[in-house]
């Protein structure tokens, strides 16, 4: 016992280069990660900026009472979940599907060509992206140009509360196809040919082994982005809806984080409802993680974290 | 024997055609803002969409160069940020993920400790105080340690490290080399390639970065590249706006300011377009996939 207990601490000192190495990044992280999980005290407290985050006072859950009873945020939960969704059932496949479609293609050049301009918006931020394509679909531009060139009626992409939500999935789509590609080209590029040769031997069609062997053999990174995707269900999207909106479709897009923004910079700001409504929102979403890893660790027996 | 090349099945047509689509579906948008960007309001308000600028013009960028636009500041400062930062987080970064690479008691819950901050935090209002408690409001500092380091990135540096045999190392330690040495002689120079990636990642993400700076970067003088643009972006958006509701059309007014707009993009673009061939040629190999599972 005394023995074990001594060669822990002289194992420590042997690695006490390492903890040196590890120092600096964790005083970064306890200061600037987990100081501000100190103030989520604040969720519980009425703040007064006088006495600070300690001094305020207690009020328990009225912060929390509160989100379920001010309309603003409990249709700002509707829009989050609601968006989210969407981008499950659209954006989420969208990736997949075209990371299949580069496998199928031929010609190497072309497909070289291709992934370059693909992945290329990834690296922009929605700040330069949602300036582009505002301009593109706005009334003026360049979309309803060319409708109007067809003979057809011009289209409000933008003020429209309905398309503007339809643009949000698009622009998502257009921003972050190519690079969400990517790990499943990986995966694809990781399936034994062989399984292929065999499947044509045995008279499958291309459908059949894009069915049987592809979308098999890239199920558990599909199982992996899923947890993760799930896990920010209750963020959908804020930079995105934050650069596109305008004050005609703002309430339809109002999300829990837009909403957090407008509360804490407000004339006269709630800093406790606000942290409030954050933790909600980020309790909300870990529970979601873990949650989805548990389901779909059960289900296919892949696993983000054991 | 001349192989004879295969035709083109209906899958393989198909791909074709929708990927082609895709293809141009992204370069469209990003070529009309080019062309607003060199040609004059008369010229687009003649046709929003044209393959050539109607009438080529450099005042957009003239007036974006001028010292009264503030583009200039916001170029320097966002340059100077990105250098500073991308230095001192890939320090952090690199020397942490090596770390966790090598054998230590502890290192499951240390590890535990820097996974948590990256599916929880404390969220906007306590970070904001923070910031403001430190006396951080308003200095690039308060950015640069916002975004210091990513846990995501160490991780797949980690990977990295971890690659590498491990009697490399053993044997190093033989020598007499302790955990510095061979982390300095022996993991660094093999990884380069990768830390080289990171750092351009890291680049990347600081002039992308508008968030922080815009809640944090009061004084105009110390604004950056996406803060400034966005501000060009919301007083002009208003305006048309403003046009598309009350139908009253000052379509000059509206189209100036996206002509300076556009070039803004441009000029904000550029850099990214240069660095993109060398992001590509790693992050296609798959070095960022490993890092997705933990």
């Amino acid at each position: 016992m005394k023995n074990k207990k001594k060669s822990i601490w002289m194992e420590m000192w042997h690695s006490r280069y390492i903890y040196l190495m590890l120092l600096p990044f964790f005083v970064w992280l306890i200061i600037f990660h987990y100081g501000p999980m100190y103030g989520i005290l604040l969720a519980f407290k009425k703040y007064n900026a006088r006495r600070g985050i300690w001094g305020s006072d207690w009020v328990g859950l009225d912060n929390f009472r509160r989100i379920f009873i001010t309309p603003m945020a409990v249709s700002s939960i509707r829009n989050t979940v609601l968006i989210s969704l969407g981008r499950l059932i659209i954006q989420f496949p969208s990736p997949i599907v075209l990371a299949i479609l580069i496998n199928e293609m031929r010609g190497k050049r072309l497909k070289k060509v291709y992934q370059t301009i693909f992945t290329f918006p990834h690296f922009l931020s929605w700040v330069v992206v949602s300036a582009i394509l505002t301009n593109f679909l706005s009334l003026n531009g360049a979309i309803n140009s060319l409708l109007t060139w067809l003979g057809l009626d011009k289209v409000n992409f933008l003020t429209n509360r309905p398309l503007f939500v339809s643009m949000l999935f698009a622009t998502g789509i257009w921003k972050g196809i190519g690079w969400s590609a990517i790990i499943y080209m990986a995966a694809i590029a990781g399936i034994d040919p062989t399984l292929y040769d065999a499947a044509r031997v045995d008279g499958a069609t291309r459908w059949q082994q894009i069915w049987h062997i592809t979308l098999t053999g890239i199920r558990s990174t599909i199982a992996i982005v899923f947890i993760l995707d799930v896990g920010g269900l209750m963020n959908a999207g804020f930079d995105q809806i934050f650069n596109m909106r305008n004050a005609v479709v703002s309430s339809a897009v109002e999300i829990l984080d837009t909403y957090v923004y407008g509360i804490t910079f407000a004339a006269s700001p709630n800093y406790g409802f606000a942290t409030a409504v954050g933790l909600f929102k980020s309790v909300i979403n870990f529970a979601l993680l873990m949650l989805a890893n548990q389901t779909v660790g059960w289900l296919t027996g892949e696993k983000l974290y054991r | 024997m001349k192989k004879r090349k295969k035709r083109w099945d209906s899958v393989e047509i198909l791909a074709f055609i929708a990927l082609t689509v895709l293809a141009i579906l992204i370069i469209i948008p990003f070529w009309n803002a080019v062309v607003i960007a060199f040609e004059t309001s008369a010229a687009y308000v003649r046709s929003p969409f044209s393959w050539l600028p109607g009438e080529f013009t450099l005042d957009n960028f003239k007036y974006l160069g001028s010292k009264s636009s503030g583009l200039v500041r916001a170029y320097v400062n966002t340059i100077r940020l990105a250098v500073v930062g991308t230095l001192l987080g890939m320090a952090v970064m690199v020397v942490t993920a090596y770390a966790f690479s090598r054998n230590f008691p502890g290192k499951r819950p240390l590890f535990l400790i820097m996974l948590f901050t990256m599916f929880f935090g404390g969220g906007l209002v306590p970070t904001y105080l923070l910031i403001r408690n430190l006396g951080l409001n308003d200095t690039h500092t308060a950015i640069v340690m916002l975004s210091l380091a990513s846990t995501y990135n160490i991780i797949v540096l980690r990977n990295g490290f971890e690659s590498v045999p491990t009697d490399l190392q053993d044997a190093a330690m033989i020598d007499g080399a302790n955990d510095f040495t061979i982390f300095a002689k022996v993991m660094l120079p093999l990884q380069k390639p990768m830390i080289a990636t990171f750092t351009l990642f890291t680049i990347v993400g600081y002039w992308n970065n508008w968030y922080w700076p815009m809640l944090v970067l009061n004084s105009p003088d110390k604004t950056l590249l996406q803060v400034f643009l966005r501000s060009l972006i919301t007083n002009a958006s208003q305006m048309a706006l403003g046009t598309e509701i009350t139908g009253i059309t000052d379509t000059m007014t509206v189209t100036y300011a996206l002509g300076i707009q556009m070039a803004a993009v441009f000029v904000v673009i550029l850099p990214i377009m240069l660095v993109y061939p060398f992001l590509q040629k790693y992050f296609v190999k798959g070095t960022l996939v490993g890092g997705i599972k933990m």
